[in-house]
């Protein structure tokens, strides 16, 4: 039977997408990821859980990553890792230790049959159907921009800063905090929480009229339960303003995408801010996008981009599906087309070469000498 | 045994260089060597519902997305939901005809009709509760909720491979052109291909049509510049967080991600699996689980606690100093039915671990050569893919002894394992005549045994006292898997112990 199931059944290729905080994992040319599971690992000799990137050595990173993926294929997947093919999706600056990590775990202990690394903002495009795009990925630890023109991502256009998740649940603790509630309720868990259920993004001109001082009414303040028989109360004020972070000074995420459209060529620049996209978890907050929108025509104003932008509109797209997934979808896309086979690591390439050829390596990036 | 929650103080080496206690370890009874969950090879088995312990074959899985048929789990706390049902008096219509006389009996005219719904038992979330219509039968038909992208992402994905397939035929064909004809001498004609087509249509065939893929289109997304503003209730009305779901429950239906309790659907219950692990080294199975779901036996069982023999620390004298020479009681038991001999001898020294390193490594090659050569006549896709094999690669143990052990000066023999000698109180142990000094007591398959040690000069206070030595023992090896050799062979195996006798007090 498993000759048969083998030989006359394709096995789908797994997508993975590995998060800071959640993994999203399933099969290729599926509409919808399986699962969305934090990213932690139980480390299997002290079996205690930990965050997959929060490491020390190398050699501890490999160990984790290992328990971790035998989490996801005997726990998630329900398969044999064994002579599967595996998409991966991650940003094409992803650190080589990690991206060569994986695939050492994949190769040496799973002994998959190739890897395909897929290029997280160029895969948001394939969902999309378009080959334009300013791609914005809100994540945990930071948010990042790529505009991507006709298929091809202008990498020096490439912007991050700390405008992910993260830096929201700072503030909220901040807030909560100076309202006296104290530091140990406050764990990263119901910070997230609190953030997730509570609090939205406010509108252009309420922000305004706060940034100005004046005195608007908030929204309701909210019993919160934390533990049992504890309550704290969240502030109106703090829903509505926990993620004016993203709108500050310190990090701004308009003025990413106007510093990163300022990259481009002047050409390009029309199209691309008529055809942003913004995806990741933190994208999910209602009220995001409409706001984004308002900042970007006020801030295309002022210094310095009103001398360097000469843009009047800018337009948004629609994700299909939920934004925390859209470029595992992508992922899905690629590994449900024939690039899976054309453009994969395999295993006999690895086992020459026992490294992943990257762009950013002159050994794999320069024209064969003549 | 060591005992299998608590983290024991004496652990093996497994032939990979990872510790571990010996109730976590396996044997290979073909390599005649330990292994561990590490360096084995886990298989997906066996797939079955938890709930309802039905086994479901592969491609049954992979169809219902690995989810089980007719379970369901509780979106708001992921318990498994219970059908429970529900007896509705339903007034009999006057046209229905009461063929009966017990009906015709009943004066009220009602009908009881069975439904059922879903509940959890854990949170009282119930199918009602979204609104999910009572079914009539106990399996019913629970209605999935649509994805609405579903379509779209259908269109997108036929695109995209359409697109691909597409360029590839079209790379093909400008490698067709571009490459040279091997002709000594070039004809134009051949070139174009002009000449096929004329030969076809001298024969009278039809033109040589190609199957091009047509071109496949897809509306793109369009960009949207207006948006919903936020609802000005937000504003204003009072949020229930009662209402609102967690990251949890959203991440529990990733398709949808509900913000509000009133859409969660239940979910189907994802399936189990049963493994079975298989060596690395000789890809025979160490474990294999009975298929039957609802058994916990197996088929080939090859756990190292029925072939190694174990190690206890009964006792130690403290406190432990460092430099001083300490004294300790282990005991070793046997349990095989062969009586074994064992002898106590130092570790390998790093230089020597590093040895038995490149030997596992170049085992492991050989290994994979022999497998290719014996393949060569009839070429299996499984032998030719583990050509390329690439595998783990072995470490250096983790832990440092931090005492020197001193060796027990000669080798003892361990009985062999005897059940029925337990009950027997007539038997008595045959006391050995010329029996061992540091052998404190013997009894049955047990061995006690006193070991001298120091810990090492430059221990602080709060440091670990670590002792290790390998025990060699013998093996009878009852199966054979060369044919020709019938009867039992004798081994003598090795393997590498680590005993933490505790700290160095304060």
């Amino acid at each position: 039977m498993p000759i048969y199931d083998s030989v006359m059944q394709e096995k789908p290729p797994v997508v993975l997408e590995i998060g800071r905080i959640y993994t999203k994992l399933g099969f290729a040319t599926e509409a919808t990821p399986r699962f969305i599971i934090p990213t932690v690992s139980t480390v299997s000799t002290t079996e205690a859980i930990k965050s997959l990137f929060n490491y020390e050595t190398n050699n501890e990173f490999y160990d984790l990553v290992v328990d971790f993926f035998q989490m996801l294929f005997f726990k998630y997947f329900l398969v044999s890792p064994k002579d599967r093919k595996i998409v991966i999706v991650e940003s094409s600056l992803c650190p080589t230790i990690i991206r060569e990590t994986f695939t050492k775990a994949l190769f040496r202990h799973f002994e998959v049959s190739s890897v395909f690394f897929v290029p997280l903002h160029l895969s948001v495009l394939s969902t999309l159907a378009v080959e334009t795009a300013l791609v914005v990925d809100l994540g945990y630890s930071e948010g990042t921009v790529l505009p991507i023109y006709s298929g091809t991502q202008i990498l020096k256009a490439f912007q991050a800063e700390n405008c992910g998740a993260q830096i929201i649940h700072k503030e909220i603790k901040r807030q909560l905090m100076e309202s006296g509630v104290s530091e140990h309720l406050l764990t990263e868990k119901v910070l997230e929480d609190i953030k997730a259920r509570t609090c939205f993004v406010t509108t252009f001109e309420r922000a305004e009229q706060l940034r100005r001082g004046e005195s608007v009414q908030h929204p309701p303040d909210i019993d919160y339960p934390v533990k049992e028989k504890t309550v704290i109360v969240i502030p109106g004020k703090l829903r509505e303003t926990a993620f004016e972070v993203l709108f500050s000074i310190e990090s701004n995420l308009s003025q990413m995408i106007l510093n990163s459209l300022t990259y481009c060529s002047i050409e390009v620049r029309q199209e691309l801010a008529e055809n942003l996209v913004v995806v990741g978890g933190t994208a999910m907050v209602m009220g995001l996008l409409p706001r984004l929108q308002s900042e970007l025509l006020q801030d295309i104003k002022f210094s310095p981009y009103a001398e360097k932008l000469l843009l009047s509109t800018f337009k948004i797209h629609k994700t299909i599906g939920k934004a925390n997934f859209t470029s595992w979808l992508g992922g899905s896309i690629y590994g449900g087309t024939d690039l899976i086979i054309t453009k994969s690591l395999t295993k006999e390439q690895y086992s020459k070469i026992s490294r992943v050829p990257d762009w950013i390596n002159l050994e794999d990036n320069c024209a064969p000498a003549s | 045994m060591a005992n299998f929650m608590v983290e024991s103080c004496v652990k093996f080496a497994c032939s990979c260089g990872i510790l571990n206690p010996l109730s976590k370890l396996y044997f290979c009874r073909h390599c005649l060597k330990i292994r561990c969950g590490f360096c084995l090879c886990h298989e997906v088995d066996v797939r079955f519902c938890s709930n309802c312990l039905e086994n479901i074959p592969s491609s049954e899985a992979r169809l219902n997305k690995s989810r089980c048929n007719s379970c369901f789990d509780c979106p708001c706390c992921h318990h498994t939901l219970s059908i429970r049902a529900t007896s509705a008096q339903v007034a009999r219509k006057s046209g229905e005809e009461t063929p009966k006389e017990g009906d015709a009996a009943d004066p009220s005219k009602v009908l009881t009709k069975k439904s059922y719904y879903l509940a959890c038992l854990a949170c009282r979330w119930s199918s009602r509760d979204v609104g999910i219509p009572d079914q009539i039968s106990a399996k019913g038909a629970w209605p999935e909720n649509e994805y609405v992208y579903q379509s779209r992402f259908q269109s997108i994905l036929e695109y995209y491979q359409n697109v691909v397939i597409q360029n590839k035929q079209e790379k093909q064909e400008m490698m067709r052109r571009k490459t040279l004809k091997a002709h000594k001498f070039p004809s134009l004609t051949d070139r174009t291909g002009l000449n096929v087509s004329m030969i076809r249509r001298q024969i009278g065939w039809p033109d040589k049509n190609t199957p091009k893929i047509t071109k496949a289109t897809v509306t793109p997304s369009k960009a949207l510049e207006k948006f919903d503003e936020l609802p000005e209730k937000m504003f204003t009305e009072k949020l229930n967080l009662r209402n609102v779901t967690t990251i949890e429950q959203r991440h529990g239906q990733p398709a949808h991600q509900p913000f509000t309790v009133n859409k969660l659907y239940p979910q189907r219950k994802n399936l189990c699996i049963k493994r079975s692990l298989r060596c690395r080294q000789c890809e025979h199975n160490v474990i294999k689980p009975e298929y039957h779901p609802g058994s916990i036996k197996y088929r080939i069982q090859l756990f190292a606690a029925y072939h190694v023999p174990d190690v206890w620390l009964v006792s130690c004298e403290k406190p432990l100093k460092a430099g001083v020479l300490c004294q300790a009681v282990l005991k070793l038991s046997n349990p095989t039915i062969h009586d074994m001999t064992i002898t106590i001898m130092d570790l390998p020294t790093q230089d020597e671990e590093y040895e038995m390193m490149e030997d596992l490594k170049k085992s492991f090659e050989k290994n994979f050569t022999s497998l290719i050569t014996s393949s060569s006549t009839a070429l299996s896709t499984s032998s030719f893919s583990r050509q390329t094999s690439i595998t783990e690669d072995p470490r250096l143990v983790s832990k440092k002894t931090t005492a020197d052990m001193k060796m027990l000066e000669s080798s003892f023999i361990l009985n062999h394992r005897d059940d029925s000698a337990e009950f027997d109180e007539l038997a008595e142990n045959p006391t050995v005549k010329d029996e061992h000094k540091f052998i404190v007591s013997r009894k049955s398959n047990k061995v006690s045994l006193k070991v001298n040690f120091t810990p090492n000069g430059d221990l602080v206070a709060g440091d670990e006292v670590i002792i290790g030595f390998t025990m060699q023992y013998t093996y009878i090896n009852t199966v054979s898997n060369t044919p020709d050799k019938k009867e039992p062979q004798q081994h003598a195996l090795t393997s590498r112990v680590y005993i933490n006798m505790g700290r160095i007090p304060e």
